[in-house]
C-alpha cells in the first residue's frame, strides 16, 4: 500500500537537529568563508572588501607554512603507523576463543582515556632525558625536548588516541564476514596470510577505507594534544595547520589568517567529500 | 585438523606479537595507575613500580579546591549532553525513515554533510555565537556545539531501517501516536544502536578538552579535562597528584567500558 502522504509533523521531529547543525555547523562554515574575503576588525566587525588579501597574508606568513610542513610530516609518519598497528591488533584478535576478552579490552581501553590525560601521562613518560621511557629502553634521548624527540612523541600519541576506537571499529569488521566464505575459502586450500590478504582484508574494506580516512582527517587536524604536550614546541618544530589556527584565533586575534583557514579547511574537505562521492558512485 | 610443525611456530609467534602490543598499548595506563602511588622519590629514582604505594597523591587530589567542582560540571554536561543528542537523534531518524514529506531529500543530506565539517575549523565563528547568545560560563555553551551528531544519525537511520515497517502501519491502525510507537517498539528494537549512541556522547563530551577550554574561563564552571591541566600540580613537581586526577577521572570509563563492551560490539557486528 502506497499512498502519496504528507507527514507534516516530521518537520517539528527534525527542527531540533536542524537548528543546531544550522546553528553550529553550516552557520559558522558560511560566515567564515565570505569572511575570509572581507576585511574584520579585531572584534568581528566587517570594514570592507578585501579579495584574496587574507590568503595573500596567510601564505606570506613563515609561521604557517611552517606549520603545513609540521602537519604534513605528522600525517607522513602518524596514518601508515596508526594503519599498521590498529589493523595487526585487529587481525590477530579476529577469531573469537575463551580468553580473547582480554586482549579485546585492552585494545579498546584507550577509549576511555581522554586526550588530555593521555596528553598529560605522555608529557610525564616523555619527559626528557630523565624519563620512564629512557629507563625501560636504556636509550638517553630527550623527546620533549627536542624538534625531531617531539614530533615523535606527538606521532606516538596520535596513535594512542585513534587505537581504540580504529580497533573496535575493525575487529567488529572482521567479524562481521560471513564465516562460510571463509570455511569455502579453506576448502580451497587459501590459509594464513593468503586468506588474510586476498579473503577477509576484501571483505573489510569499506570500514579499512574509513579507519583510515578518519586517519588522515585526524592528522591535518590535530591540535589540542599540541597544546598540553608541547605548545607548538620546541622551536616551532610541532605547530601543525590547527594549532597555528588556535593561536592565531584566540591569542592573537587576527581574523585575516583564521576566517581564510576556516575556508581553507571547509575547500579541503568539500574536496575529499567530492572524491568519496565519486568513489561510492564507481561501484 | 592436524596441527604441524610450522602451524605451531606460527601460532606461538602470532602469540608472542600479540602480547607484545597488548603490553605496549596497556604500558601508559599502567604507568598512570602505578605512578598515582608515587613519593616524591620514586619519580626521582624513575621506577615503574613504587617503593612503597603511598595513597597521599589520592587525599591531595580530593582535597584540591575545585576538583569536586570539575568532576561535577563534567558529569552534568555529559549526562545532560549525551540525554539530549540521544533525543535528537531518535526524532530525526524517526522522521527520515518512516514518515514522508516534502524536501526530505534535501534535509536529509544537510544534516548527514556536516560530517564534512571539521569542528576544529569553525571554532572561533562558534565560539562568537555562543559569546554572542550569553552562553560563555555555562553548562549550554558547553555542549550545545555538540548536541548533534551526523554520524550518530546515520547509524540510528541504518538501524530503525532494518526493523519491519509492518509494526509502524499496524500501530498507526490501532490509533497509537508516533512517540508511544518509537519509545515502545521502535527504540527497544534498536537497544544496541542507542546504546552505542548515548555511550558515545557521554564519553566523548567528558573528555573533550578543546572547546570547554575555550568557552569557560571562571575555575567554577571548568570540566574536568580542562581543569586537571590546570590544577597547578605539574608545575608544584607533584607528578604523583597530577597522575592521581588521571586515575580518577579515567577509573570510572574504563568500568563502564568492561561492561558495555559487548553492546557496542553487537551494535558494530552487522549480521
Amino acid at each position: 500500500m502506497k499512498t502519496k502522504r504528507n507527514d507534516n509533523r516530521a518537520y517539528l521531529y527534525l527542527a531540533p537537529a536542524m537548528l543546531l547543525a544550522g546553528l553550529f555547523c553550516w552557520f559558522p562554515a558560511i560566515r567564515g568563508f565570505i569572511q575570509s574575503f572581507f576585511t574584520v576588525s579585531h572584534s568581528g566587525d566587517v570594514l570592507g572588501f578585501a579579495g584574496l588579501s587574507n590568503y595573500r597574508t596567510l601564505f606570506s606568513d613563515k609561521a604557517f607554512t611552517n606549520s603545513v610542513g609540521n602537519t604534513l610530516r605528522f600525517a607522513l609518519f602518524f596514518v601508515p603507523l596508526n594503519t599498521f598497528l590498529t589493523l595487526l591488533a585487529a587481525s590477530l584478535t579476529r577469531r573469537k576463543s575463551r580468553l580473547s576478552f582480554i586482549p579485546e579490552y585492552i585494545f579498546f581501553v584507550p577509549v576511555a582515556v581522554s586526550l588530555s590525560a593521555y596528553s598529560l601521562l605522555f608529557r610525564e613518560m616523555f619527559r626528557g632525558s630523565a624519563s620512564v621511557i629512557n629507563r625501560i629502553f636504556g636509550t638517553d634521548l630527550g623527546w620533549i625536548t627536542t624538534s625531531g624527540g617531539a614530533m615523535a612523541t606527538l606521532v606516538i600519541l596520535g596513535v594512542f588516541l585513534d587505537f581504540g576506537i580504529d580497533y573496535i571499529l575493525l575487529m567488529c569488521a572482521f567479524r562481521t564476514i560471513d564465516r562460510n566464505v571463509i570455511e569455502a575459502a579453506r576448502m580451497d586450500g587459501a590459509g594464513g596470510w593468503r586468506l588474510f590478504f586476498q579473503i577477509e582484508l576484501p571483505q573489510i574494506r569499506e570500514t579499512f577505507l574509513a579507519t583510515l580516512f578518519l586517519a588522515v582527517k585526524d592528522a591535518i587536524l590535530i591540535s589540542a594534544p599540541i597544546i598540553i604536550l608541547t605548545e607548538g614546541g620546541p622551536y616551532r618544530s610541532t605547530e601543525t595547520i590547527m594549532f597555528y589556527y588556535y593561536v592565531e584565533a584566540f591569542r592573537s586575534g587576527n581574523r585575516a589568517v583564521q576566517n581564510s583557514l576556516t575556508a581553507i579547511v571547509m575547500t579541503l574537505a568539500a574536496i575529499a567529500f567530492a572524491i568519496m562521492g565519486a568513489k561510492r558512485r564507481d561501484r | 585438523m592436524i596441527r604441524t610443525r610450522k602451524d605451531q611456530i606460527k601460532f606461538i609467534l602470532r602469540k608472542i606479537i600479540l602480547l607484545a602490543l597488548a603490553v605496549v598499548v596497556a604500558f601508559p595506563i599502567f604507568y598512570m595507575f602505578s605512578s598515582s602511588l608515587f613519593s616524591a622519590r620514586d619519580f626521582n629514582k624513575v621506577r615503574l613500580l613504587p617503593a612503597k604505594a603511598v595513597f597521599a597523591n589520592y587525599a591531595r587530589v580530593l582535597s584540591h579546591r575545585y576538583f569536586a567542582t570539575y568532576i561535577f560540571n563534567s558529569v552534568g554536561t555529559s549526562v545532560l549532553a549525551a540525554m539530549i543528542r540521544t533525543l535528537v537523534t531518535i526524532f530525526a531518524a524517526f522522521a527520515l525513515t518512516h514518515l514522508h514529506f516534502r524536501g526530505r531529500k534535501l534535509i536529509m543530506g544537510a544534516l548527514v554533510l556536516t560530517l564534512f565539517v571539521p569542528q576544529e575549523a569553525i571554532l572561533y565563528q562558534n565560539y562568537r555565537t555562543v559569546a554572542a547568545l550569553g552562553l560563555l560560563d555555562t553548562w549550554t555553551g558547553i555542549i550545545c556545539t555538540s548536541l548533534f551528531s551526523a554520524a550518530q544519525l546515520v547509524l540510528v537511520m541504518g538501524s530503525f531501517l532494518a526493523q519491519d515497517r509492518s509494526y509502524y502501519d499496524a500501530s498507526r491502525i490501532d490509533g497509537a501516536s508516533d512517540m508511544r510507537y518509537v519509545f515502545s517498539v521502535l527504540v527497544p528494537l534498536s537497544g544496541p544502536a542507542i546504546m552505542t549512541v548515548a555511550i558515545q556522547t557521554l564519553i566523548t563530551t567528558f573528555n573533550s578538552y578543546l572547546w570547554p577550554l575555550l568557552v569557560t574561563n571562571r575555575m567554577a564552571t571548568r570540566t574536568v579535562q580542562t581543569g586537571v591541566t590546570m590544577m597547578g600540580f605539574a608545575e608544584s613537581g607533584e607528578t604523583g597528584a597530577q597522575m592521581a586526577a588521571l586515575v580518577l577521572m579515567t577509573a570510572p570509563f574504563m568500568l563502564v567500558l568492561a561492561f558495555t563492551k559487548k553492546r557496542i560490539e553487537n551494535a558494530l557486528i552487522r549480521r
